[in-house]
């Protein structure tokens, strides 16, 4: 084993332990004596942080890891961005900017009305006061970046570096701590070494999905994941309340975030229930939630109030009187439409109408979800709206149910990231309105697990980087449309190779001790997904689609994925129940048996 | 202890990710440069080659890496034929971008394998240190800037440099080193400057008997001359019989060009400017007269001839004096003692002395001084401690070479990564020295670290704040001024060690 030399002279930091081999390396793994005794790292990324073990304190890795992660991260940032220079509405990059734009220059009651044609503002209040945030900060380097209507569709490559640096910024003072916080409390809850979890923070870190959706394509789902990852961790120490909070955060930044709703609802209420009913705890849950919701659209409030009190309309486009609300227009019978409080009501009923787009269709784009797989098969756009959102509810419903009822019978910390991707699965595959960078909702938790028990054993890394790697494929034709086939080409592979994990490795399948069976039943499945996703992109490459059926690569892209994904959800689903010891033993080694025969 | 993680392939596979990634970051003109090259290398006859001079930037650079490029030039045909043509100036479609990046990576597997020799050429206790040297050259932020965002192939260079110098390890692959050291100079010109610590070695280690200085070893003088003589006939020659080495040495060695460059190296002329400069305020209390032409005229940024306002003008005579002066003090020491250890020291303090002495030395050829020290770095703590100032000042001397906002993250978090990563990991490994250390060398080394901070936050942030676009100059000068009093004192600091082990 390779070990610092003698200590030289006298040792500058206090105690360069020799470190204890078979501790470290042993709890670490938690896998028994199989791994105990490797002398040699599982896994190139494991190679990478091999000299820390042991002798590394924590603040002398921690800095070292958050620059190389934040190097990746701006280096895939110098790539283009979604609709660059693609007249006439340009893309995300375009939509935050704009954003920021609003924000800053109108009356906060113009918000949620300013032209919906030009991308109008449809995320939660928070997004709103972080884009004036960004926006204020932006307009003192160069107001000409935000100026109203001139600004549209900029690509001052400055402005670029400003608006990167703003979702790295975000990022460091959000995601990235919370996920550290995490981290740490999740290894230690599950008595996993430090080293281990640091191994697993930079695999977390290094997810391929979130780097080329946040940075290189542009938005900033990792403010919304990292209050999400915020409020797991705070739930983890047992702060049940600062998690309320926290998600209320996550909520009001990214409405997307209701995919975990119902699992932190069942953990919040389980743990009110179970071992014990605990009435006052969940009154003061409830009571925070609401303080905190109501925090969130104190601005917005205040701005309608002080805003129409000085006589600025919020629709100022518009003369003559008032429109009828967009929803809810039952509302106005009991309102006095004359009255102070008005407005608010107007406010609010519009962001709502903004954030929940109720009259759109099913499904938008091609996305590997089930409704757009079946899509292929039976042409379900024909059938009544009516009757597909109703199909949709019952099917969420049916597929969300299991875990939260499993989560809520059994609130253990542990079963938190299982039960969270179990549940994002579920809202993925089957709910209406999905998008496809909607994937890393699910995938954050999944991947996670990694920092957990025998996370980075070979059974838990294969699936979790199988879930990953399809993850990026199916969001392959957003990114190519941008041009940015290559960032995910070097980003994806990267990780994969770092994690062991094909295309470049076939070492996470086999492991001594394990089922030899579930192992090549693993490899045959996950081995003819990775098959299929090479073969496509060959093909893409090298053949055009039929004239007639111009879609058709796309199509495969999502049949495969949406396959993929639901395989994700039953494993996510199984070691949720298996690990909840919520059956009885002998239930699961029969369907153990079941399952690999 | 069989092997040793990371290896050197599995960070070269990784930094290979990031570099890949850098493909749209900004690049200088020696992008331009280098395709003009390879257009003039393919499309023009080789009577023609040094000739040419559709583009400002002619080919000044030595034939092999002319034949570098023809041989680039064959497979460039194959992706964007566009990119071959001489007039073409300023082209870069993204398939040349592409192509002419991935050449650089590609061809820094020549350092890669070069690393590999070295590792396997140190034994026992040694090769863990010897690993960690060879993954801080390879992951070198100067590598990083220069090559793989500025645009040069250094990489492939400096590995046939430590190929070289690895060759010399052995007494059985000395001739082998000696030559491949030939071929590099054809090359890249700008190795003549380690040249007299190679002739110094091998006339002692291997034209003369290890035994008596009087006793020579002819049949080692004939392979070693017969084999240089035809390098530098396949390089050569082909022009030579057209009698065009004029014009390639006009070419080579353009001495029409000022005393420093565009941005002043840090070596002593950098403190001779600021030291002028400071003179210029001062000069009328001390009674001094001031030459009132220069004061207008001193490097602002700009090539050309420096005029001192105060001091003394400095000739290419006087530089190539001092040069040739310090390059032969420690040849003596390695003439009476031709040990490898004492070899990598001289070839580092010709490194230095040139860097500190040259005339016209760009900041870039700081290089030509660490990636040697870096194979001597973790003899012991006593090189180590010469080895810190350096390792700061040559990174940070290279800042100015980026001035875009895009990359400004990149240079700094890379550099401080790595100095951060390898100043501790070096700490770790440089076994304790037998003789006493200078107590104040160290203290001086951790107050000048410390400077850099407030320095980069001055000249990065403060400075445009506060000045805007005026004054330009100042950062340029205060990094060059900086980073010169760190090499200076590395230099001071490595000769002591050099002469006292």
């Amino acid at each position: 084993m390779p070990r610092p030399s003698p200590a030289p002279h006298k040792p500058r930091r206090k105690g360069n332990k020799q470190p204890d081999f078979a501790t470290t390396t042993g709890s670490s793994h938690n896998v028994g004596a199989v791994e105990t005794l490797t002398r040699a790292p599982a896994f190139p990324l494991a190679a990478f942080l091999w000299p820390a073990r042991g002798t590394l304190s924590q603040w002398e890795l921690l800095p070292l890891i958050l620059m190389t992660v934040g190097l990746f991260r701006w280096a895939a940032g110098l790539w283009g961005y979604s609709g660059f220079e693609k007249p006439p509405m340009f893309g995300d990059y375009e939509a935050q900017r704009h954003w920021m734009e609003i924000t800053t220059q109108l009356p906060i009651s113009q918000w949620y009305f300013h032209d919906l044609q030009w991308w109008g503002l449809d995320y939660p209040p928070l997004t709103a006061y972080h884009s004036w945030l960004c926006g204020k900060v932006g307009s003192l380097i160069d107001p000409e970046w935000f100026a109203l209507f001139s600004s549209r569709g900029s690509h001052d490559p400055t402005l670029k570096v400003f608006m990167r640096a703003t979702v790295i910024v975000s990022e460091y003072l959000i995601y990235i701590p919370a996920v550290v916080v995490f981290v740490r409390r999740y290894s230690r809850l599950n008595g996993v070494a430090n080293w281990s979890s640091a191994v697993a923070l930079v695999a977390i870190l290094m997810q391929p999905g979130t780097i080329l959706i946040d940075h290189v394509h542009f938005q900033y789902n990792t403010v919304m994941l990292g209050l999400v990852v915020a409020s797991m961790s705070s739930m983890l120490a047992g702060r049940n309340l600062w998690a309320a909070v926290f998600f209320v955060a996550a909520l009001g930044f990214k409405q997307m975030a209701l995919y975990y709703a119902f699992s932190v609802f069942a953990y919040l209420l389980g743990s009110c229930v179970f071992p014990r009913i605990n009435i006052r705890r969940l009154v003061t849950i409830a009571a925070v939630t609401i303080v905190s919701f109501a925090i969130l659209i104190l601005p917005l409030v205040i701005g309608a109030l002080s805003d129409a009190k000085r006589g600025v309309d919020s629709r100022p486009d518009l003369d003559g009187p008032r429109p009828p609300l967009p929803i809810f227009q039952g509302l106005t019978t009991y309102l006095d439409t004359e009255a102070f409080y008005y407005p608010v009501v107007e406010q609010l009923v519009q962001m709502i109408h903004r954030v929940f787009p109720f009259a759109r269709g099913l499904f938008e784009d091609k996305v590997a979800n089930f409704w757009c797989a079946l899509n292929v098969v039976v042409k379900i756009k024909n059938y009544p709206e009516e009757l597909l959102q109703r199909g949709a509810l019952v099917a969420t419903l049916g597929s969300i149910v299991p875990p939260n009822l499993v989560l809520f019978l059994r609130p253990r910390r542990d079963l938190l990231p299982l039960a969270f991707s179990a549940t994002a699965w579920g809202f993925f595959l089957f709910s209406y309105q999905v998008h496809e960078k909607s994937v890393l909702l699910p995938l954050m938790p999944m991947t996670l697990l990694l920092a957990g028990n025998h996370g980075l054993n070979k059974g838990t890394r294969a699936w979790v980087g199988f879930a990953n790697i399809l993850g990026c494929w199916t969001m392959f034709p957003l990114l190519e449309r941008v041009d940015l086939a290559m960032p995910y080409t070097v980003l994806t592979l990267l990780w994969a190779y770092l994690l062991g994990l094909p295309p470049t490795s076939l070492g996470a399948y086999f492991h001594e001790g394990g089922n030899t069976w579930t192992q090549w039943v693993t490899l045959f499945i996950h081995g003819s997904f990775y098959l299929a996703m090479a073969f496509w992109h060959v093909l893409v490459r090298a053949l055009r689609p039929p004239p007639d059926k111009p879609d058709l690569w796309v199509v495969a892209n999502v049949g495969v994925g949406a396959a993929g994904f639901s395989l994700c959800y039953v494993w996510c689903l199984w070691k949720l129940v298996s690990q909840s010891d919520i059956l009885p033993r002998s239930w699961l080694v029969k369907k153990e048996k079941a399952k690999t025969q | 202890m069989t092997e040793l993680y990371p290896s050197l392939s599995q960070c070269a596979l990784v930094a290979a990710a990031l570099k890949i990634l850098l493909f749209p970051a900004y690049k200088s003109t020696d992008f331009e440069v280098h395709r003009n090259w390879l257009a003039i290398t393919n499309t023009l006859p080789l009577w023609e080659w040094y000739y040419e001079k559709s583009s400002e930037w002619t080919l000044d650079y030595p034939p092999f890496f002319a034949y570098f490029e023809w041989i680039m030039s064959q497979v460039a045909k194959l992706v964007d034929p566009a990119m071959l043509k001489v007039y073409n100036l300023d082209y870069e479609s993204w398939q040349t971008v592409y192509f002419q990046r991935f050449t650089v990576i590609i061809s820094e597997l020549v350092l890669v394998y070069a690393l590999q020799m070295f590792i396997d050429s140190s034994h026992g206790v040694s090769k863990r240190a010897a690993q960690t040297a060879a993954i801080s050259i390879l992951l070198s932020p100067g590598l990083l800037i220069i090559d793989h965002i500025h645009f040069q192939y250094n990489g492939a260079m400096y590995g046939i440099l430590i190929a070289s110098l690895v060759l010399a390890r052995k007494k059985s692959t000395l001739l082998w080193s000696g030559l491949l050291f030939a071929a590099l100079l054809c090359m890249k010109h700008i190795y003549l400057y380690l040249a007299p610590a190679y002739f110094v070695f091998l006339l002692r280690a291997y034209c003369l008997s290890p035994k008596s200085l009087f006793r020579i070893q002819f049949l080692n003088c004939v392979k070693l001359a017969v084999g240089i003589a035809a390098i530098f006939g396949t390089a050569f020659g082909p022009f030579a019989l057209k009698g065009q080495i004029p014009q390639i040495l006009s070419r080579l060695f353009p001495f029409s060009r000022g005393l420093c460059h565009a941005y002043w190296a840090p070596n002593v002329w950098a403190m001779y400017s600021f030291l002028d400069r400071a003179l210029i305020i001062l000069a009328p209390r001390l009674g001094l007269t001031v030459r009132d032409e220069a004061l207008h005229s001193v490097t602002r940024g700009l090539v050309g001839d420096t005029a001192f306002a105060v001091l003394p003008d400095i000739t290419p005579r006087v530089c190539f004096a001092l040069t040739l002066l310090f390059q032969a003090i420690p040849l003596l020491r390695l003439f009476a003692q031709p040990t490898w250890d004492n070899f990598i020291g001289a070839v580092t303090l010709c490194g230095y002395a040139s860097f500190l002495f040259g005339w016209h030395v760009h900041e870039k050829a700081v290089l030509l001084v660490i990636i040697p020290f870096s194979l001597l770095a973790l003899k012991d703590r006593r090189y180590l401690g010469a080895f810190r100032p350096l390792a700061v000042a040559g990174h940070v001397s290279l800042f100015p070479l980026l001035f875009t906002p895009a990359e400004f993250p990149i240079k700094t978090v890379y550099t401080v990564f790595w100095l951060v990563l390898f100043l501790m990991a070096f700490d770790r490994l440089a076994p304790a020295s037998n003789r006493p250390r200078f107590f104040l060398f160290d203290r001086f080394s951790t107050l000048y670290i410390t400077v850099s901070i407030p320095l980069i936050v001055y000249c990065s942030l403060v400075h445009g704040i506060a000045f805007g676009k005026s004054y330009e100059f100042l950062p340029l000068m205060f990094t060059s001024s900086y980073s010169a009093v760190g090499v200076v004192g590395s230099w001071v600091g490595f000769m002591v060690v050099y002469f006292t082990s």
